[in-house]
């Protein structure tokens, strides 16, 4: 028998969410983490907030592309945390609420991984390395990433649709 | 085109400025990261651009394997909007004129 998706998409549209709790405590705890990152100069916060225009001559164009998204981009992550934490323990989520974990579940990925120095072949660090926990934080939100990807993708046509607003 | 001997500063600048032709697309590119799933990025092209799957796949197996693909294309406001959405979903994006 295959392996039960713990999210899943229910007949009238919201999602069903199985998590044990110590998932859910994990997630509430780097909720709780990235709400002061997003807003510091953490190097590894920086990846959330990637330059537009690289290259010769472009410092302008890059400081009038920050000047014009910078607060939205704080805004949005923002929101993703919160949606993340108010509906941490929640059975059922919207689609919206849903697309929330998605994004702050990603971010969480980034810094982590930007912080750990994830590469493609990278090998599992060796039993007793002081990142193994940090390596086991940066598996769990990939899995969960990679869960909620297939059961909204679901829901996008494989021929494709118009370009959303948003 | 004024005379190059005489000209000031300010007309070099000028060239150069006119040489960024507006009629040239901006091109919006999305580089490899180490950290973005595979079936995250194909689902971002998917849903902000509206592409088919297949269409979505093989950009991001581009991205993947030869380290960036155009994932889109057009005015400067346009791929502007296109690099911050793809920014708001965690991807490496930017974005430079067509040469």
């Amino acid at each position: 028998m295959a392996f039960a998706s713990p999210i899943r998409r229910r007949r009238d549209g919201r999602y069903t969410v199985r998590l044990p709790a110590q998932v859910r405590s994990m997630l509430a705890s780097l909720s709780q983490q990235m709400v002061p990152m997003i807003d510091s100069e953490d190097p590894a916060v920086t990846r959330l907030f990637p330059p537009a225009y690289i290259g010769d001559d472009t410092a302008e164009a890059e400081k009038q592309y920050r000047n014009l998204v910078d607060g939205a981009l704080h805004n949005h992550q923002h929101q993703a945390v919160q949606v993340l934490s108010e509906t941490v323990n929640a059975d059922t989520l919207t689609a919206d609420e849903l697309s929330g974990w998605l994004s702050a579940i990603g971010s969480m990925r980034l810094v982590i991984g930007t912080r750990l120095d994830v590469s493609e072949d990278m090998e599992k660090p060796a039993a007793g390395d002081p990142s193994e926990s940090e390596h086991a934080v940066f598996d769990l939100l990939g899995m969960l990433q990679a869960t909620i990807v297939d059961v909204l993708a679901e829901d996008l046509p494989d021929e494709g649709q118009p370009p959303s607003a948003l | 085109m004024s005379d190059v001997q005489t000209a000031p500063v300010e007309d070099v600048r000028t060239d150069l400025e006119e040489s960024v032709s507006p009629d040239r697309p901006w091109l919006v590119i999305v580089w490899n990261d180490p950290i973005n799933l595979m079936s995250f990025v194909t689902f971002v092209f998917q849903r902000l651009f509206g592409y088919s799957k297949e269409k979505a796949t093989k950009l991001m197996m581009d991205v993947h394997v030869k380290g960036r693909a155009v994932v889109s294309s057009g005015t400067r406001e346009r791929a502007e909007l296109d690099v911050y959405r793809l920014h708001e979903h965690g991807l490496w994006a930017t974005m430079e004129q067509s040469g």
